[in-house]
């Protein structure tokens, strides 16, 4: 991946300078051990901050709903799905933005290098080929970067860019996974150990949002939680209130989710709630064929219907 | 009525409560029929009439639960008798949606259900409300999402 | 003796003592996070950690706290404002510690006390554990703390390695404690060069520097400077700097409730919400999150300075940890620093 870094800035540079696009959105170096964040670039000599590795981790798409210039955004396989989710919902316009897509191998989960690093702080990673060195007080080790992928990125199915206006490097491989074996193995639990097993992870919530508001589909003016004529739910993290909160945002972004992983990604509590965007985005493939940010003139599958959809639940 | 009436008492026996959001032009006109025929259904059913299935929000039904009753009906035209034309259409894939993602997270098989009775069916409201009534008091009182203070 | 060795073995024994007496909090480490619990035993007890993911001021200020219930205009039962069980906080850390003395300017002053916070505040001691190994995001001696500080706290521990720890009563209540128990030592010479050595490690670890002199007087010069639409453009307007951070202290009064019985809740806000400033009539003063992070970076580096005499920051670091998007203040300080005031 890295080897593709520099095409990228090429890329950034010349359309910054042809003036086809006013702000180049993508990534550039944080300030912590193999951090990466989001970046805008307005001047072309400062194109080469931007970067390009296994640690990229927002999905960019994000910020298309609110800069009002013509964007050239770097976009992921996922990022790319989320973009013709955007355009089909008429949050951003396809002549407005310049997709740099960039096919992606799976990007690493911070919280499993935790996890590696047993309370150690991380001092220094280094990323080769398809590894990363981690290096810690009195701690060093080489994982394979397989190892540490988010779990979103190991069932992803869609690598390289569904849509793009240029691509920064070849496509590479499209192997098959299984992307619902973990939903289909917890739905084979009890009842009650499932409702165990969502009240307590939904125990630790702190209702910080970070994990709608990093959403790209999640653009509302005003949340449903946010709302007070009527208060549908209330704000402080009561544990009821709290569930039906994920769940409902849920509901809300079925058929429009991409698993992107943005969401389990920045919980500061390591909520896992994935399992329940998995599960609906298996129901709306299963009960009506859809899958999100696939087909740019294909209809949002909650927006519209069929005569003979599937009704064998209704009396 | 005072909600607080609704609530059971410690001293006497379960009673199942049972939300139904019925329709305007379909099944609150069957279930009105029902009535008019003097059909027996039994009495633990509260009704919320809606102008349409579509109207029906998933926070409607949580809410209910929230509230701590014990089952929710949802209600509707036939597919093709909408009164305005695909509300029930889009309604359909929404519940199908929801009752999915509820049954997963745990709430019990059967608390939340759905329904399509036209203005013509009182017997068949009466038949459903039957049924959904012994299908809750099998379940027992529900005690999930219901949030205490 | 103001000054005493415990050996690890034997910090069950004394905690075991405490117990008696007091509710006893530690870290606890569960789902991957380090979280303040009470715990039973000393075995539940975590010591290898940086700092807790939330702070301490979740024990004197909780994210939610029922002030009275309601029905029908009638109060039927108000907060129990007195704690049960007077409680120790252990293994808190310096900065964390810090947070509460700067906490204490708003909640216990002169012209208002929170009884609520208050009584939490009487009912606590606080047992500090030094920061022999602080994180390259601390910067604890950049805001007047330190690893090794002692504001607030009852007595400080610190791990001398070799199975040892050095604990220092800094309050009467906090020797009271020491005074309970036989598994104290006497402090000897080498333990005392030990201790010498360990703190300038650790205070030499700390290599995040952030200048905060003349802060608040370039802050007054830039506030419609066109910086801010730089610093926030990334910014998820999520509330996980303001929840996490220790002396983050905004909340809101909610009437919540279910089947006509409600609450009067009090519940942490966030600046960062759109919502925050939302008017009845629906104006908004902070429109857009150029205005809410210039006004959360102005609160803490200014205009609580200007009312408490304080920057209400500590340097632990956990909003840089912890921001989704890599926001870090000590760039933003800086980059204020050098940013040229407009012309007036």
């Amino acid at each position: 991946m890295p080897e593709n870094e520099k095409q990228l800035r090429e890329v950034a540079e010349k359309l910054l300078i042809d003036k086809k696009v006013d702000l180049i959105i993508g990534y550039e170096k944080g300030t912590l051990p193999l951090r990466t964040r989001p970046t805008f670039i307005r001047e072309p000599e400062e194109t080469k901050r931007l970067v390009w590795n296994s640690r990229c981790e927002n999905n960019l798409s994000l910020y298309l709903k609110t800069v009002k210039e013509k964007v050239g955004i770097v976009a992921k396989g996922c990022d790319s799905r989320s973009i013709v989710g955007l355009i089909k919902e008429s949050q951003v316009k396809r002549e407005d933005i310049f997709i740099i897509g960039v096919p992606c191998p799976g990007i690493i989960d911070r919280k499993k290098i935790e996890d590696v690093l047993d309370g150690r702080e991380l001092l220094e990673g280094v990323e080769s080929d398809s590894q990363i060195l981690l290096k810690a007080e009195g701690f060093e080790e080489t994982l394979d970067q397989d190892k540490l992928l988010h779990a979103s990125c190991r069932s992803c199915r869609h690598r390289n860019p569904v849509l793009s206006d240029t691509l920064v490097g070849k496509e590479i491989s499209q192997p098959q996974t299984d992307e619902y074996s973990d939903v289909e193995g917890f739905a084979s639990q009890q009842d009650n150990e499932r409702w165990a097993y969502f009240n307590d992870e939904t125990s630790r919530c702190i209702r910080c949002y970070a994990c709608r508001n990093v959403c790209p589909a999640c653009y509302c003016p005003q949340c449903f939680v946010d709302q007070s004529l009527p208060t549908w739910f209330d704000r402080t993290p009561h544990l009821s209130d709290t569930l039906i909160f994920h769940i409902i945002r849920t509901l809300h972004t079925a058929g429009r989710c991409v698993d992107c992983g943005a969401c389990s990604r920045v919980c500061p509590m390591n909520v896992e709630l994935r399992m329940l965007n998995k599960k609906t985005e298996k129901d709306v493939k299963e009960l009506y064929g859809y899958e999100a940010g696939k087909d740019l003139e294909e209809l949002p599958p909650m927006a519209t219907f069929k005569i003979d959809d599937p009704q064998e639940f209704i009396k | 009525m005072k909600e607080d009436q609704i609530v059971a008492t410690e001293k006497s026996e379960w009673k199942p409560r049972i939300i139904a959001f019925l329709c305007n032009w379909c099944s609150y006109a069957g279930a009105d029929l029902a009535g008019i025929s003097r059909l027996q259904y039994p009495p633990n059913v509260r009704v919320i009439r809606v102008p349409c299935s579509g109207r029906v929000d998933p926070y409607f039904i949580i809410k209910s639960l929230q509230h701590g009753v014990d089952g929710v009906l949802v209600s509707g035209c036939h597919p093709g008798d909408c009164h305005y034309i695909s509300g029930n259409l889009v309604a359909r894939r929404r519940f199908a949606i929801l009752k999915r993602i509820l049954e997963f997270v745990g709430i019990e098989k059967g608390r939340v259900q759905f329904s399509w009775i036209s203005a013509a069916e009182g017997e068949r409201f009466s038949q459903v409300i039957k049924e959904i009534t012994e299908e809750i008091k099998t379940l027992g009182p529900n005690k999930k999402f219901v949030k205490e203070i | 003796m103001k000054e005493k060795i415990i050996r690890k073995p034997q910090l069950g024994t004394w905690l075991e003592g405490l117990r008696k007496e007091y509710e006893i909090w530690a870290p606890v480490k569960k789902n991957g996070l380090v979280l303040f619990h009470p715990i039973e035993s000393a075995k539940e007890i975590h010591f290898d950690f940086s700092n807790t993911k939330k702070t301490a001021k979740d024990l004197f200020f909780p994210q939610s706290e029922v002030l009275f219930s309601f029905r029908g205009g009638e109060i039927e039962k108000e907060a129990d404002m007195v704690l049960e069980k007077p409680r120790i906080i252990l293994a808190i850390r310096p900065c964390d510690a810090k947070s509460l003395a700067l906490l204490d300017k708003v909640f216990d002053s002169e012209d208002y006390q929170d009884p609520y916070y208050v009584e939490r505040r009487k009912g606590t001691l606080l047992l500090g554990m030094a920061c022999t190994h602080p994180q390259t995001s601390c910067f604890c001696t950049s805001m007047r703390s330190g690893p090794f500080e002692k504001t607030s706290l009852d007595l400080l521990m610190v791990d001398l390695g070799d199975d040892k720890y050095l604990v220092e009563a800094v309050t009467q209540a906090g020797k009271d404690l020491m005074g309970k128990d036989g598994s104290f030592e006497d402090v000897q010479e080498k333990d005392r060069e030990r201790l010498a050595k360990v703190k300038k490690q650790a205070e030499e670890k700390i290599k995040s520097k952030v200048v905060i002199e003349g802060l608040e007087e370039k802050l007054d010069k830039i506030f419609d400077s066109p910086f801010w639409d730089r610093v926030h453009q990334r910014c998820l307007g999520c509330a996980i700097c303001t929840y996490l951070c220790s002396t983050c202290h905004c909340f809101a009064l909610l009437d919540e409730g279910v089947n006509s019985r409600e609450q009067r809740v009090r519940s942490w806000d966030s600046c960062m919400f759109p919502d925050f400033t939302l008017e009845a009539s629906g104006h908004n003063p902070r429109i857009s999150n150029r205005e809410r992070m210039r006004q959360r970076v102005m609160h803490k580096f200014n205009y609580f300075v200007k009312n408490f005499g304080e920057t209400a920051c500590v340097g632990c670091g956990r909003c840089i940890q912890n921001c989704p998007v890599n926001i870090d203040i000590r760039e933003i300080i800086e980059e204020i620093e050098n940013e040229q005031p407009l012309p007036s």
